[in-house]
């Protein structure tokens, strides 16, 4: 049965709530950050219709049991893994990366969509597994289920994007459950694996982001750049901010890409202290709840479900977060619900569906 | 090896393992936040003022200021004005502690300022504007000291030379006190109006002052990036906005009425006022306050010393006389009296008193002016000798609560609301005055000095013109403007004309006959043998008109300074209007200490008629082009009346 009505009473509003509040809190960021350059304000317009979009996305996903997701979850991943090929051979660049595709006049990134393909997958495989340590058959098993998505991602070459499906490592490796000694031969390969990766596969501009990361001084109006502006923004916000829409780092473009990846600046700039420690409660608590899900789930595969996806989220957020005021090094991470673009809006949406999905049939006899 | 089974418990376990480490490191990102908001926030604020986009203010240019043809009075010429950019400055006065000393005395030189004066100016001048604004310390700067400045722009780079509009007034004194002047910005107005910024300058006296927020336009902005040294990068063009211009106004006033009423002030040493209206609307055509003040000299900022001179002048040339000077009407109240008295049928236009040179009233004696008396005498010829005992006779059967009713029915004891700042209402006695504001009753005796415009009564040269005016179109009292059209400034840069509309404020009610008695009287003033405003009479035009002459008694303060005979002398009125059968113009004079109104004030009158129908007066003469006077007038150098 695809639809139960029995069920829907039991949707947490208190969770559905808190994201919309941060997506509210999000368009007007946008907004803020937007308006002085743009009077037809077609940023802001188009933010509110992904966020728009994105609910309606979390209702549908609502109204379909997990389970049947976790039926077709191979299809969607072979439909993801298919999409990405496609763009490797027909994709066109856009800033050296192959990473959009064009839909009449819209266009998306199948890499974010691919990420909840892949933690449904991931999930699924959980769900049938049910050790308490995972042998190495299953732990590559686990592997390669993320591995092949971020491999094609990688060629793209789109880094930061793959490097967010590093949650889903995590997950496998702690929830899943990894003995001690692979645990020290997983760091022995990476260990290795670094210069490797410093030498082959990282491109120039990447290591001059690691350098000036480890050096800020190194190059104060070039990369380094933005997060230098991102810290004056944010600190001239001082306790209480310069208030909405008074910024002046952000509004005049001092803050580079203050509509998506450093719109906290703009947060902390104009609401100060406590409009950051704000929102930063806002996500503890979204997470909080995500957890609370987790351990209430139905079963190990809804369990993993809901860590993989709250995963994504805590990643975001903690790299997004610190890198605003340099405490990691600028990556293309943008901040769930509040960051401009279409497809992360949807993509968190439909994340945020899904973990309300999972908390709503939690009752085994519903 | 034993495979673990897992269980809820160990899962839930790993799960509340990960919330604290997340809560942990969320703590964190506060911390660090803490550290960046709270504790550093003072360093980000000044880095964040420093490379921010700076405003540079673009002035909109004020609108001009014309005469009712078109002929510019107010405009605004470009100048060099000098600021200090202290975000420039800062870091190298970092570098070298001496720098504003030596700044300053490169500037002193320059300037030619003393340093004293120049180090108090810059303190003040820097007080007034946000630190990250530049502030002006020089202006009006020649083109050799912005040459002299410029050659050390790269040892200066914190001193800027902009150019500015400096508002400028062609003519100098001319129509000074109608114009107005304007000034920096005072406290008072910056709290009331948003719009307005300190520093900023605005309307303070006259048309300027009134209307203001037409003639200020919108000031526009540009923004510009600086790098961290505060030098300028680029302009950053999204965030463009061109100022809009001010809107242009069109006074009432006729140019050449109104330096001919000015030059013949100047040319004779006058202290007085004189106005023209146009009885049939409203429009004021001319208005002179003499001596006048020279509008330029407030264009400037810094200049204490041109101050002091013109407050300390003994003539109070900033006084508008034509509307704040406050005097006896004398003889010229008689119209009033003439048209209370017909209205409210106490007398009619043939009754007829007899006048033997004097007459008790309520138990006094009062004398007429003429020792041997009129001998019989109607309202028409009451007028045209000004006989003292007809009205005396009329007020005595009004009272002086009606004279009062008809006085505030042609805008004395009120402000008639004219377009002008600081206008005075003036007095009528009633009973009622004397009750609540004297303390003390009022004796009918008084009603017989008001009935000849003596006694408490004070009104200013404005209201008898409005009275005149009411008088020549039959009894309509229209609110005088001296702005005629606002062409407004539109979006697409057109200017659209509005209309400043005439409104009637009163009306009196005069039966035609009575109307035609009055004007008959008035004609006869000037034209008839024996009238007392023959100066007045212009070949080949009708103009009616009446006399005054006021005993000078409580008006002596400021003139301590000149001799006697001047201080003795009666102020001098003459109210008329032209053409008798269909008016067109109304003039009022008024001499302080003119002597008599017949002599002094009268013939202005005639100038002004001859110059407004110049094109029907046969052979009117005139002299527009006395190159000396004309060069009085625009210095602003206006000679002090001299002893007589």
């Amino acid at each position: 049965m695809i639809f139960r009505d029995r069920t829907t009473p039991n949707v947490d509003l208190n969770f559905l709530g808190t994201a919309v509040v941060l997506a509210i809190i999000g368009c007007m960021l946008v907004y803020s950050a937007t308006f002085f350059n743009e009077p037809g304000l077609g940023t802001f317009k188009r933010q509110m219709l992904w966020v728009a979009i994105g609910l309606i996305l979390a209702m549908i996903i609502l109204m379909v049991d997990y389970h049947v997701l976790f039926d077709i979850a191979p299809i969607l991943y072979a439909i993801g893994i298919i999409l990405l090929i496609y763009l490797l051979a027909f994709g066109k660049l856009t800033a050296n990366v192959k990473s959009w595709i064009r839909i009449g006049g819209f266009q998306f990134q199948p890499s974010e969509f691919m990420k909840v393909f892949t933690a449904l997958m991931l999930a699924r495989y959980f769900d049938s597994n049910d050790r308490a340590y995972l042998d190495m058959r299953s732990f590559l098993t686990a592997m390669a289920i993320i591995g092949v998505p971020v491999g094609l991602i990688i060629v793209q070459p789109d880094f930061g994007t793959a490097a967010s499906f590093f949650p889903l490592v995590a997950v496998a490796m702690f929830f899943g459950g990894i003995r001690p000694r692979v645990w020290a031969a997983m760091i022995l390969v990476t260990v290795i694996a670094m210069p490797l990766a410093w030498g082959v596969f990282l491109k120039p501009y990447q290591k001059e982001r690691v350098m000036i990361f480890l050096n800020p001084e190194r190059d104060p109006l070039g990369s380094g750049y933005q997060v230098t502006q991102a810290k004056i923004a944010i600190g001239s916000g001082g306790i209480h901010g310069k208030g909405y829409l008074h910024g002046t780092q952000g509004k005049f473009g001092f803050v580079p890409e203050h509509h998506t990846d450093f719109i906290f600046a703009v947060l902390g700039e104009e609401w100060g202290f406590v409009g950051v420690t704000v929102v930063l409660a806002l996500y503890l608590y979204l997470i909080f709840q995500a957890m609370t899900f987790a351990k209430h789930a139905r079963d190990r595969g809804g369990t993993f479900l809901v860590i993989c996806l709250i995963s994504f989220f805590i990643f975001h957020i903690v790299i997004n977060v610190s890198m605003q005021i340099g405490i990691l090094p600028t990556t293309g991470i943008p901040l769930p619900l509040i960051s401009y673009g279409g497809s992360s809006t949807m993509m968190f949406f439909i994340a945020i569906g899904l973990i309300a999905n999972v908390d709503m049939r939690r009752f085994v006899n519903a | 090896m034993r495979v673990y089974r897992d269980d809820q418990k160990f899962l839930q376990f790993r799960i509340n393992a990960v919330l604290w480490g997340i809560v942990a490191a969320f703590v964190f990102l506060a911390g660090s936040f803490w550290f960046v908001q709270g504790v550093q926030a003072e360093k980000y604020r000044g880095l964040s003022e420093a490379n921010a986009l700076r405003e540079i203010e673009m002035p909109a240019k004020r609108g001009l200021i014309m005469d009712r043809t078109g002929k510019i009075l107010a405009d605004n010429q470009p100048a060099y004005l000098l600021q200090i950019d202290r975000v420039v400055m800062k870091p190298l006065v970092k570098a070298d502690k001496q720098r504003r000393q030596k700044l300053e005395r490169f500037l002193s030189i320059v300037l030619g300022i003393p340093p004293q004066e120049l180090t108090a100016r810059w303190d003040k001048e820097a007080a007034k504007v946000n630190s990250s604004q530049p502030f002006p310390l020089a202006e009006d700067l020649t083109m050799a000291q912005v040459a002299k400045i410029q050659a050390q722009s790269i040892a200066f780079p914190e001193v800027n030379v902009v150019p500015v509009q400096r508002r400028n007034y062609p003519y100098g004194t001319m129509a000074a006190h109608v114009l107005g002047f304007i000034g920096e910005v005072g406290d008072k107005e910056l709290a009331q109006n948003q719009a307005l910024e300190q520093g900023d300058l605005i309307g303070k006296r006259g048309v300027e002052l009134m209307y203001d927020q037409y003639l200020r336009g919108k000031d526009g902005a540009e923004f510009w990036e600086y790098d961290a040294d505060g030098r300028r990068l680029s302009e950053y063009q999204p965030a463009r906005q061109n100022p809009i211009p001010g809107d242009n106004i069109y006074l009432t006033l006729d140019f050449e009425l109104q330096r001919r009423a000015e030059q013949y002030f100047v040319e004779n040493e006058m202290v007085g006022a004189a106005v023209a209206l146009d009885p049939r609307n409203g429009e004021v055509l001319a208005m002179v306050s003499s001596p006048a003040f020279n509008p330029n000299v407030y264009s400037k900022r810094f200049n204490p010393e041109t101050w002091k001179t013109i407050v300390s002048n003994p003539f109070k040339i900033e006084l508008n006389r034509a509307i704040q000077g406050l005097y006896s009407p004398g003889s010229v109240f008689k119209v009033v009296m003439s048209i209370a008295g017909l209205s409210e049928g106490v007398v009619d236009p043939h009754t007829d008193f007899g006048c033997g040179g004097s007459g008790v009233f309520f138990g006094r004696r009062f004398r007429c002016w003429r020792k041997e008396g009129h001998g019989s005498v109607d309202v028409e010829r009451a007028l045209k000798v000004s006989c003292d005992i007809y009205f005396y006779q009329t007020g005595a059967r009004l009272g002086v609560d009606k004279i009062k009713e008809y006085a505030n029915k042609l805008t004395f004891g009120e402000i008639s609301h004219i377009d002008l700042d600081g206008e005075r209402a003036g007095l009528v006695p009633s009973v009622e005055w004397a009750r609540t504001k004297q303390n003390r009753k009022w004796y009918p005796s008084e009603t017989i000095s008001v009935a000849i415009g003596q006694g408490p009564l004070i009104v200013t040269p404005l209201q008898v013109a409005n009275m005149t005016a009411a008088v020549a179109n039959g009894g309509k009292v229209f609110q005088p403007h001296v702005v005629r059209y606002v062409d407004r400034v539109q979006r697409d840069g057109s200017y659209k004309r509005f209309r400043v509309p005439s409104k009637v404020i009163h009306e009196v009610e005069l039966a035609p006959a009575a109307l035609k008695a009055v004007r008959q009287g008035l004609w006869d003033v000037v034209n008839d043998q024996g009238g007392t405003g023959s100066n007045a009479r212009v070949p080949g035009l009708d103009v009616a008109g009446k006399t005054g002459s006021v005993q000078v008694i409580a008006y002596s303060g400021w003139i301590k300074a000149t001799s006697l005979p001047f201080k003795y002398r009666d102020h001098a009125w003459f109210a008329s209007f032209a053409p008798a059968n269909n008016p067109q113009m109304v003039v009022v004079v008024f001499v302080e200490h003119g002597g008599a109104g017949g002599a002094d004030a009268a013939p202005l009158a005639k100038l002004m008629y001859e110059s407004r129908f110049r094109d029907r007066v046969a052979g009117a003469r005139l002299d527009l082009s006395n190159p000396q006077t004309l060069e009085q007038i625009k210095e602003g150098e206006l000679p002090l009346p001299s002893t007589r």
